[in-house]
């Protein structure tokens, strides 16, 4: 019924006219906005970290020199039984030296080996890796001594768990600045269509007074804080394109290579990267309509 | 028909003043009436509320025999769209030109671009102004200012118009030329209802007189005079 062309126009207009506060309003949501993608880029890479550090954890359960053949079956069927086990391998006393001696090639130590005095062992592999303590603990009787036939079991506990409550620490300080930056956000926007209803308010009285509807006003002012927010997140997945690329990919290999992590979500090859953008530019879009809603219902009584 | 009617209408504001007490009042269709009374006597409240600009406290208000006292938000700028306004300050848009300022009222409410040009030009004919149609409201008098309003607030046809001291800011001569205007918008079966302490007006016009004070009618004349 009423023309397109003139939602556009007054929307344009209006934004050349509250230039500096428009241009306030789309660069705070872009700062916002890069800050939240570029932190739900890292928790997810942080998380991808974690979570390959924890497919390579293992229980190593040493057995007792001279354990009889029939124990360490036992011990060995025992262990398949539990439902927690992705795989067990038995490492032989002459296999483990031969390993010790590949890891150790060229180095003093293996001139004073005498005979074999490294264990047996099973290595275990767990399908989810945060059982492993429950695990660990059946290789325990009721005083806290290792069962028969076993002389120690090993495996990488308080690594793991430090991981976990880094992660945790980066995701509260992230949802604390993010809330921040979006209250931000939605302030500056807000006021920009306040500004700009305070430009127009003749016209408004005039367009009440001529009849009108309610949408008719409001639109264009819509319009305004959806294309601010909008822009704004657009400029925010730019700024997070460039930072992935040449900041965060290179952070990550670092941390990658230091750590020997095998396989690896890094930013730019993670799946996520596409939807953290589109996210963002909805997000942005959503701000600006919401902080616009929120400003007519306050100051346009139609 | 009547076109408006006042049953029983009090309006007190927030602050507890009383505009208006107890007002019954049938207006006709065709009807043209003026409002008159000094300031503060409930004029502006009588236009207002007609337009649901303000809310009465009590009594029901009908326009064009439909009472519009529980009329749904929504449903106001339907209401608007059937009565014109004219204003003592105007109220045109200084980055319009004449015609914009007129398109205005049709654009808002969605009429096409063709018909909004036949029925600019027809409007601005009509009030004499055809030939500013490009000019700003700044290049105008003040009397011609008043004619672009009275043409957005006629160009939509609507059956009522109401105008609230059109000649408040003008001189005698151009006043006689805007009351020339509102009688002709007259005469073609539009009633109107205009608000004006201007003696001399209602006195050479000689049409119905309904004189308020305090917020009550103290006078309703058929073909009367402002009074002494």
């Amino acid at each position: 019924m009423v023309r397109p062309g003139y939602f556009f126009s007054e929307t344009f207009s209006s934004l050349r006219r509250n230039f500096f506060m428009t241009c306030a309003a789309i660069s705070t949501v872009a700062i916002t906005l890069f800050i939240v993608g570029l932190f739900t880029v890292i928790v997810y890479d942080v998380m991808g970290i974690v979570n390959s550090i924890k497919s390579q954890v293992e229980l190593a359960v040493y057995l007792e020199d001279g354990i009889s053949s029939g124990l360490k079956d036992y011990i060995e069927q025992e262990i398949k039984s539990w439902e927690e086990v992705e795989s067990v391998k038995y490492v032989s006393k002459e296999q483990a030296l031969e390993k010790f001696k590949e890891q150790n090639e060229g180095s003093d130590i293996l001139k004073e080996i005498d005979g074999n005095p490294i264990p047996a062992s099973f290595e275990i592999t767990l399908k989810d890796p945060e059982k492993i303590d429950q695990v660990a603990l059946r290789f325990y009787d009721k005083d806290g001594n290792y069962i028969n036939g076993v002389n120690d079991v090993i495996y990488g506990k308080n690594y793991v768990n430090k991981l976990f409550s880094i992660t945790a620490i980066i995701g509260v300080i992230t949802i604390i600045i993010i809330a921040v930056l979006l209250l931000a956000a939605i302030v500056l926007i807000f006021n920009t269509i306040r500004l700009s209803i305070y430009a127009r308010r003749k016209e408004i009285e005039v367009m009440k007074l001529v009849g009108a509807t309610n949408w008719f006003v409001r639109i264009p002012f819509l319009f305004e804080g959806f294309f601010e927010g909008f822009i704004g997140g657009i400029v925010s997945i730019i700024l997070l394109y460039f930072t992935g690329n040449f900041l965060l990919i290179r952070a990550e290999r670092l941390i990658v290579d230091t750590m020997r992590i095998k396989e690896m979500a890094i930013v730019g090859s993670s799946g996520i990267i596409i939807y953290v953008y589109i996210g963002l530019a909805v997000l942005g879009g959503l701000i600006g309509l919401f902080s616009s809603g929120i400003a007519l219902r306050k100051y346009v009584k139609v | 028909m009547n076109m408006i009617e006042f049953r029983n209408v009090t309006k007190i504001y927030e602050n507890n003043t009383t505009a208006l007490k107890n007002i019954n009042l049938i207006i006709k269709k065709g009807e043209f009436v003026f409002l008159v009374g000094p300031s503060g006597s409930g004029k502006s409240t009588f236009i207002k509320l007609i337009i649901k600009e303000v809310e009465e406290t009590s009594g029901s208000i009908f326009v064009a025999g439909r009472n519009i006292c529980n009329l749904k938000l929504s449903r106001i700028p339907q209401l608007r769209r059937n009565i014109g306004c004219v204003f003592q300050d105007f109220k045109l848009l200084p980055n319009k030109t004449i015609f914009e300022n007129v398109a205005f009222a049709l654009e808002v409410i969605g009429k096409p671009g063709y018909e909004i040009k036949i029925q600019v030009s027809q409007v601005l004919k009509l009030v004499g102004l055809y030939d500013k149609i490009n000019s700003y409201p700044h290049q105008l008098s003040a009397g011609e200012q008043q004619r672009v309003s009275i043409a957005r607030a006629f160009v939509n046809r609507p059956p009522i118009l109401l105008a609230d001291e059109p000649t408040g800011n003008l001189d005698p001569i151009t006043s006689e030329g805007i009351m020339k205007i509102l009688s002709r918008i007259n005469l073609i079966g539009t009633t109107v209802l205009m608000a004006t302490h201007d003696k001399n007006i209602v006195n050479s016009m000689r049409r119905r007189v309904v004189e308020l004070e305090e917020g009550e009618i103290v006078r309703d004349q058929k073909r009367g005079v402002y009074g002494d």
